[in-house]
């Protein structure tokens, strides 16, 4: 068998649907939008947790900002009814990822837990993935940035710090993932227990707008909270099975 | 573990190697040989390689009072969350609490005792030792305290709740003084005014959003900069969908949309200044309708009298129908709750304003109840709050300070000559004062006209202590504990004042060596007085789980009973609001809001707060000016034009931003940019709106009529690029951000979201 063979077979299996049943773990966020109030405090829990770099001014003008998650925000209306609606945008973890076919060297790959992974040294900065991928999440190193002393003494030693010409984005912060499952490991427990684990976004969202854990388990609170009539999925029509899920916003 | 840069830990190695002489070449090479060889023979408690270490403590970013967990690896802060233990944050916290961070790591922070060797602002300073530093200091208040001119000494502080505020206390009656000022640019002034009006006390009630069924919010922007956004945010998510049975529902009356604005079901724009007037006009339909039967509604419908539906409606610009329906749905929900503060607070009627939405409260009979308003027992731990100064005591201090009545000021944690008004001639009036000492982390606008600099540390390096207020309904205090080792020669604020009393041989009165020893003997006392369930242990069991939890409370309540005085209601109402300038030469209001990310400018030093994009609009980096997109379209301007905003105290230039939620004779401007010092990442940033501010002061209670200026705009002609987040603001058809009736909560309609299960 060539190698070719090798990998059309490994690629036919892996996007097989019921792939994912087989693993332990489905991990998915919901964000419910009428809670969100575009606060901001994800964004820099994000930030601080993993070692997003401080671009500066300039490279922000040019659209060179690094956000894992950001805020959207689209008004709807003029004065005086003018509203405008928040929506936190991050990694939406598809299960049919776009990007991950088009990476010539499986930097972005998805793994068993269900998340979208991207294996930095890996990456060659094709950026074809930031191309394909229809949210717009993935952000590119263009340039090597810099943390002027003492900052980087704040720098989360669980994460890599990431250099010119490596894609990155939102992991579902894979090293508290990772943290968690070692600790249920520890006590011979097989599985971590819901809300045992949580992104720092999901962490401090004081409205409680987000939600994080396993879809497997049916009575984990994320479960719950998309099996009701305002769930969605934003640009649903591509068939992306995205992992994060949203609650409609309530309007009178 | 201080830095070893590679070089000289190449010079470590070469030595080791050769294993003679290596003492010298340490010594020489880097400050402390032992530590960096070796690090740790044995470790400190407390230390693990590779394994967190959480500290929980205070955050004091904001005066909030959210508790706060830190993260340390290796000694060093990684992480701020919100402590799950904490009553006010409940393992929450917002932005600006996070980036506490970067203040600790902040690279601009001032690493040991300065001496001004110039003249005053020329920027020439030179190190001193903490020794020469004190003793100056100490040797110039001698001198007063002797001469029996200790009154000429004063002391401008950040707001502040725990014992250190009582030390100042404490320092400043042993000085002879009474010009100890708290001062916080966004203290609700007017919100205490009305409190003690209508209450007969000055103290803020609890307001508990989280049960309110439907909440009328005059102007308080209570998720973005009002009182305690971190706490309201958990209330209000609860509210949403966690009432059983229904979703709260809420109002925001408030001429520019704020955050708050944006998450509200209805978002109405009262002309600026009349929130309490219309306020009056629902309170009149609850009166006249019969919703109220109260014993009193006699004297409460003469005192209305003046405010009929259609006189207000004249006045507020806002239709008698959604007067009457405001009404009719905020008697009907229960319970309902109105809260006031913010830019309605902050006009010339601004304690009116607040009385009248407190008129409100009081006629829909929420008070004492839950999703009420509800009362705050007395704080533990101090006899009052220390006073917090006004707009007005500050016009006091500066004046003083002209008739050279003052001739030492202390300024720690504030920078008035960044938030004081141009008009005031704040800074002016400090150039008058023989001497000034700072004591704060950074080179600010204000540190920078001090002769003596003395730094403290930042909150994450020191001991201290924090009572919420207002609080969360029961009384509850905070310990804030070192969770690093502080980075540079820098001392606590506390223990700055320690020793500057122990100079002045003030120990009968102040005993302690240092803030820890201060703190503990205060938390003995408040053991003794009301320690519960920890008493078995003593108070060494006490306090090593108060400092492990971080947080202490109480299941005490407030017992008492409240009648209102029939003079209150008479007294009710709400004069027109004033502007400074005149409507034909100035055409616009000027709404000055706090930014969410940097505060009142005490946060732009923090580039991750740079970075955020502000909530409503984006924009990053910079200032901008709000313009209605009717105005805008009407002065021919588009994003990006620059505009000269002037009023009659000076004028400031800044990029349009069109913005579809604001009155189109209103211009807002966000605060916290345009320092002129204040570290790297704030410095020449954007423009400052408080300079063009009028200095007017709110009658009843002394605060800063901060949103009572008018302006006019004129186009230079000039443009820049906003410096913003991509993307168009509006989904043109793509339904990205879905909505749905409030029906369809309760319906069961499938949605397409498969959840496969596994057996566990």
């Amino acid at each position: 068998m060539s190698i070719l063979d090798r990998f059309a077979e490994s690629w036919r299996k892996y996007r097989k649907p019921g792939y994912y049943d087989e693993f332990d773990y489905h991990w998915t966020m919901s964000i419910d939008l009428d809670r969100c109030t575009g606060c901001g405090a994800c964004e820099t829990a994000c930030q601080a947790e993993n070692n997003l770099p401080i671009v500066g001014e300039k490279a922000f003008s040019q659209g060179r900002e690094v956000k894992w998650l950001r805020i959207e925000r689209y008004w709807e209306g003029e004065y005086p009814d003018a509203k405008l609606r928040f929506m936190p945008m991050l990694c939406q973890h598809c299960d049919s990822a776009p990007c991950e076919t088009v990476c010539p060297v499986t930097a972005t790959y998805h793994n068993q837990d269900g998340l979208n992974t991207q294996v930095y040294n890996r990456c060659i900065g094709t950026r074809s993935c930031a191309v394909y991928c229809p949210y717009e999440v993935r952000y590119f190193n263009y340039i090597d940035h810099k943390w002027d002393s003492p900052l980087d003494q704040q720098l989360n030693p669980d994460v890599t710090v990431r250099e010119k010409g490596v894609m990155e984005k939102c992991t579902f912060c894979i090293q508290r993932i990772r943290q968690a499952k070692d600790e249920a490991k520890d006590d011979g427990r097989r599985r971590v227990r819901d809300g045992e684990v949580q992104p720092a976004c999901v962490q401090t969202c004081a409205t409680g707008a987000m939600v994080f854990g396993d879809r497997k388990d049916p009575k984990s609170k994320v479960s719950k909270s998309i099996n009701g009539p305002r769930a969605y999925r934003v640009l649903d029509e591509l068939n992306t099975d995205s992992s994060v899920i949203y609650l409609k916003k309530v309007e009178a | 573990m201080p830095n070893i840069e590679r070089r000289d830990f190449l010079k470590l190695v070469g030595a080791g190697g050769v294993g003679v002489g290596a003492g010298y070449v340490l010594r020489e090479s880097i400050k402390h040989p032992k530590e960096n060889l070796i690090p740790h023979i044995v470790a400190p408690e407390e230390y693990s390689s590779g394994i967190a270490t959480w500290y929980n403590s205070v955050c004091s970013m904001c005066s909030s009072g959210c508790g706060i967990s830190v993260r340390t690896r290796e000694g060093r802060a990684k992480k701020i969350e919100g402590n799950p233990l904490h009553p006010v944050s409940q393992g929450k916290l917002c932005a600006i609490g996070q980036s506490g961070l970067q203040v600790l790591y902040n690279p601009d922070r001032l690493t040991g005792p300065l001496v001004q060797n110039g003249v005053r602002g020329s920027d020439s300073f030179a190190q001193i030792s903490w020794e020469e530093g004190l003793s100056s200091v100490a040797n110039r208040l001698e001198l007063l305290n002797a001469a029996g001119r200790g009154d000429r000494v004063a002391f401008l502080s950040e707001g502040m709740s725990g014992h250190l505020a009582q030390l100042l206390e404490l320092f400043m009656e042993q000085m002879g003084s009474d010009r100890l000022l708290h001062y916080d640019f966004d203290h609700p002034h007017s919100l205490y005014a009305a409190h003690q009006q209508f209450f007969g006390e000055k103290l803020l009630p609890y307001y508990d959003l989280k049960n309110a069924r439907y909440l009328l919010s005059f102007g308080a922007d209570f998720l973005g900069s009002w009182i305690s956004p971190v706490h309201h945010s958990i209330g209000f998510g609860h509210s949403r969908e966690g009432l059983s049975g229904a979703r709260g529902r809420f109002v925001q009356i408030e001429p520019r949309m704020s955050v708050t604005g944006a998450a509200a079901d209805e978002w109405i724009a009262a002309k600026p200044g009349t929130e309490g007037i219309l306020a009056l006009g629902i309170a009149h339909h609850l009166v006249a309708s019969g919703y109220y039967q109260g014993d009193d509604r006699n004297e409460w419908a003469v005192a209305l009298a003046d405010y009929s539906e259609n006189v207000v409606a004249g006045k507020t610009g806002i239709p008698v129908e959604t007067i009457t329906r405001l009404a009719d749905t905020f008697a009907s929900s229960e319970p309902s709750l109105a809260i006031g503060g913010g830019s309605a607070g902050n006009h010339s009627n601004g304690v009116e304003t607040l009385v009248a939405v407190n008129a409100l409260n009081y006629l829909v009979g929420n008070l004492g109840k839950p999703g009420g308003l509800v009362f705050n027992p007395a704080a533990a731990g101090q006899a009052s709050q220390p006073h917090q100064a006004s707009l007005r005591d500050m016009l006091a201090l500066a004046e003083d300070a002209r008739q050279g009545q003052i001739e030492v000021l202390v300024i720690n944690g504030v920078n008035p000559v960044f938030t004081m008004p141009n008009g005031t001639e704040f800074g002016e009036a400090l150039a008058q004062i023989p001497l000034i000492v700072s004591l704060s982390s950074f080179m600010d606008e204000t540190a920078a006209l001090a002769d003596v600099i003395l730094p403290s540390h930042t909150y994450l390096e020191s001991w201290g202590d924090s009572f919420p207020e207002p609080g969360v309904g029961i009384p509850t205090g905070s310990i804030s504990q070192p969770v690093v080792a502080p980075l540079y020669n820098t001392k606590a604020t506390g223990d700055t004042v320690l020793e500057l009393s122990q100079r002045l041989s003030f120990n009968e009165a102040i005993p302690w060596h240092d803030m820890e020893g201060c703190l503990k003997e205060g938390w003995r006392k408040i053991f003794s007085q009301r320690g519960g369930r920890a008493q078995a242990g003593g108070f060494d069991l006490f306090w090593r789980e108060l400092c492990k939890a971080g947080a202490w409370g109480e299941e005490a309540r407030f017992e008492g009973t409240y009648a209102l005085d029939k003079a209150v209601i008479a007294g009710i109402g709400v004069q027109d609001p004033e502007f400074s300038g005149s409507a034909d030469d100035y055409p616009f209001i000027l709404h000055p809001y706090l930014s969410m990310a940097l505060h009142d400018g005490s946060a732009a030093n923090l580039p991750w707060m740079q970075e955020l994009p502000d909530p409503m609009t984006s924009v990053v980096y910079g200032s901008w000016v709000e313009i209605n997109p009717s105005t805008a379209k009407k002065l021919g301007l588009v994003e990006g034009d620059l505009v000269d905003i002037e009023s009659i105290e000076g004028s400031i230039r800044a990029p349009v931003y069109v913005y579809p939620a604001i009155m189109p004779d209103v211009v807002a401007m966000p605060i916290g940019q345009g320092h002129t010092k204040f570290g790297r990442y704030a410095e020449n940033r954007g423009v400052n709106p408080i300079e063009i501010l009028s200095s007017r002061v709110e009658e009843h209670s002394g605060g800063f009529a901060s949103s009572a200026t008018r302006i006019k705009i004129t186009p230079t002609g000039d443009r820049v690029e906003i410096v913003k987040t991509g993307g168009n603001s509006r989904e043109l058809g793509r339904e990205i951000v879905q909505t749905t009736g409030e029906s369809a909560g309760t319906s069961a309609k499938l949605n397409s979201i498969p959840i496969t299960t596994v057996q566990t």
